[in-house]
């Protein structure tokens, strides 16, 4: 039914007497790099057309040129809110085909900094999640708290944002004493904060009218169309890798999956609040047990591998995040293949979208948490 | 009734930010307090925690072996073997590495393959110049220490608010 629009610059198209073809993006601030043509039927969205790959890198082909250590730096640059997870089961992968094992030090302080990640990605998504639907304090607050985790990251990695922190090998480096105190603090206030958000966003009623019973994701079709992370839960499928297929040491920790059986876009808000809560109740675990040692163990930077092929999979804070290397022995892997939640998460799109108002529009595609670069690799 | 109830819980919410103190940090006027050099202790293969801005260059430790610029290949191209005009019995050739900082993305991975405690990364991120010209920093201007000169501010956190002063 959507026609293909000229490439003039064109943004809407009569494709019926009473049908109207929009395209959203690809320079939208809140669509990000992608775009997406509607075909609205007075009010109500009749069809969608999702259109990525504006910002398609080949991440999967350039890592074929270089050796495990520098593809980090580039990799994580696809999914800048969530650095440290993206190359998580990377390294996971090129650590199975090296056969080496990491100190238990390192391993706990990969978590702290994964779950660190998860509630600043949280946070960002909550941010824009507010502008979406008009409450500018709610995009105001999560950012400016934000920067606090920000703070904390850089305290252990390094710089603001990209630490290319989680190597093949281990960690860069120890944590500072002085993070624990300071990290400790951050929790009590922001265990309070988040209090704060309860009352002038999720309980407010007007939130609630904007969410509730919007873009519906039922059960059997969130597991048919095999989404992930945020959005499954949100579709009350209690599924997590770090529960499912236990990394690290998340076995150790106790820790809860939140899930809700609404299945609409507000079940999906409450799921990222709640794995806040969660992560920073990992944190909190990780600080106390964590034991002394050493944090990585010594590769050549010319490291070679065993041949062979090593998969790993983790949850990153946009869902299950999963590298699969196929490696023929040399310092550089033979093929990689990424697969990204945010590109398992559009395909919901066209389900949720169709049959909605062009006004929920924002609230049900930035509840699916999609994020462009990340999906465009 | 609930909605009234939530309406005003909401309000209450945000009234109760006015008499706090601001969170955001006036930047150019003050900066936040940075950490130490993140440097790298190649016995251990471990490096200390530090900020990773700006390199500083020994020049009197680096022998010009090239590590760094050969581990920065395939990530950025950003350092460039130059010659200097300095005599030092351990680098014979005289070549040190010159960073081009419109490349580098600052992934201290070239600090990480330094043999020779050399090279290490400074909490200096202020690199801002009008031409690409001042972006190349030529060993000796590597070899000079940053100076912060801005006021330093900390970001407090009570209880229930956080707050630059
Ligand atoms: S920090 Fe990274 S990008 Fe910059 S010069 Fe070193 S290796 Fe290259
Ligand atoms: S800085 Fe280090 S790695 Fe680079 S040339 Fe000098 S000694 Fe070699």
């Amino acid at each position: 039914m959507s026609m293909p629009l000229a490439s003039s610059g064109l943004q809407t198209a009569q494709v019926a007497e009473d049908k109207l073809v929009v395209s959203i993006g690809p320079q939208h601030p809140g669509a990000g790099h992608f775009r997406f043509t509607i075909t609205v039927d007075g009010d109500t969205i009749v069809d969608v057309a999702p259109d990525p790959g504006y910002v398609h890198r080949g991440a999967e082909k350039q890592t074929e040129y270089r050796t495990y250590l520098q593809s980090i730096p580039m990799l994580e640059r696809s999914s800048l809110t969530d650095v440290t997870n993206i190359i998580g089961p990377y390294s996971l992968a090129a650590e199975e085909l090296m056969g080496i094992e990491i100190p238990p030090r390192g391993q706990y302080l990969r978590m702290i900094m994964s779950e660190n990640q998860r509630i600043m990605s949280h946070l960002y998504w909550l941010g824009i999640q507010g502008i979406f639907l008009g409450h500018s304090t709610m995009f105001m607050w999560p950012l400016g708290d934000r920067d606090i985790f920000v703070d904390l990251g850089q305290m252990i990695g390094g710089a603001r944002i990209t630490y290319s922190y989680w190597i093949p090998g281990g960690v860069r480096n120890d944590m500072p004493e002085s993070f624990k105190p300071r990290a400790l603090k951050v929790f009590d206030y922001f265990e309070t904060r988040l209090k704060d958000y309860e009352r002038i966003f999720f309980q407010n009623p007007l939130f609630l009218k904007r969410t509730e019973d919007v873009g519906v994701l039922r059960r059997e079709d969130a597991i048919k169309l095999g989404v992930v992370g945020p959005v499954l839960r949100g579709s009350d499928v209690k599924s997590d890798t770090r529960i499912d297929e236990p990394y690290c040491f998340y076995k150790d920790l106790d820790f809860e999956v939140p899930s809700y059986k609404e299945c609409d876009t507000y079940a999906r808000c409450m799921v990222h609040l709640v794995e806040m809560r969660q992560s920073m109740r990992i944190i909190r675990q990780c600080l106390e047990k964590m034991p002394l040692g050493p944090v990585r163990v010594k590769l050549s930077p010319q490291q070679r591998t065993n041949p062979g092929e090593a998969y790993a999979r983790v949850e990153a804070a946009r869902g299950a995040m999963s590298f699969h290397i196929i490696s023929d022995g040399s310092t550089k892997p033979y093929r990689v293949r990424i697969s990204v939640p945010s590109m398992r998460n559009l395909i919901v799109l066209k389900k949720l979208l169709i049959g909605s108002h062009v006004a929920d529009m924002p609230a049900i595609y930035w509840s699916l948490d999609y994020w462009p670069v990340e999906a465009d690799k | 009734m609930s909605i009234v109830v939530d309406s005003f819980r909401a309000f209450i919410a945000g009234i109760r930010q006015l008499p706090r103190k601001r969170m955001t940090m006036r930047y150019p006027d003050v900066q936040t307090e940075m950490q130490s050099y993140y440097v790298y202790d190649p016995k251990l293969g471990v490096a200390k925690p530090g900020y990773k801005g700006r390199h500083i260059l020994w020049l009197d430790k680096c022998t010009g072996c090239q590590l760094c610029s050969i581990a920065c290949e395939n990530i950025s191209q950003a350092i460039e073997m130059v010659k200097v005009s300095r005599s030092q019995p351990n680098n014979k050739k005289s070549i040190f590495p010159q960073v081009d900082y419109a490349k580098c993305v600052f992934c201290g991975l070239c600090v990480d393959a330094c043999p020779f405690y050399a090279l290490g990364m400074t909490e200096d991120f202020n690199l801002v110049s009008t031409t690409k010209k001042n972006l190349v920093y030529a060993p000796e201007k590597l070899a000079i220490p940053p100076k912060v000169t801005r006021p330093k501010v900390e970001f407090k956190i009570d209880k229930d608010v956080a707050y630059h002063d």
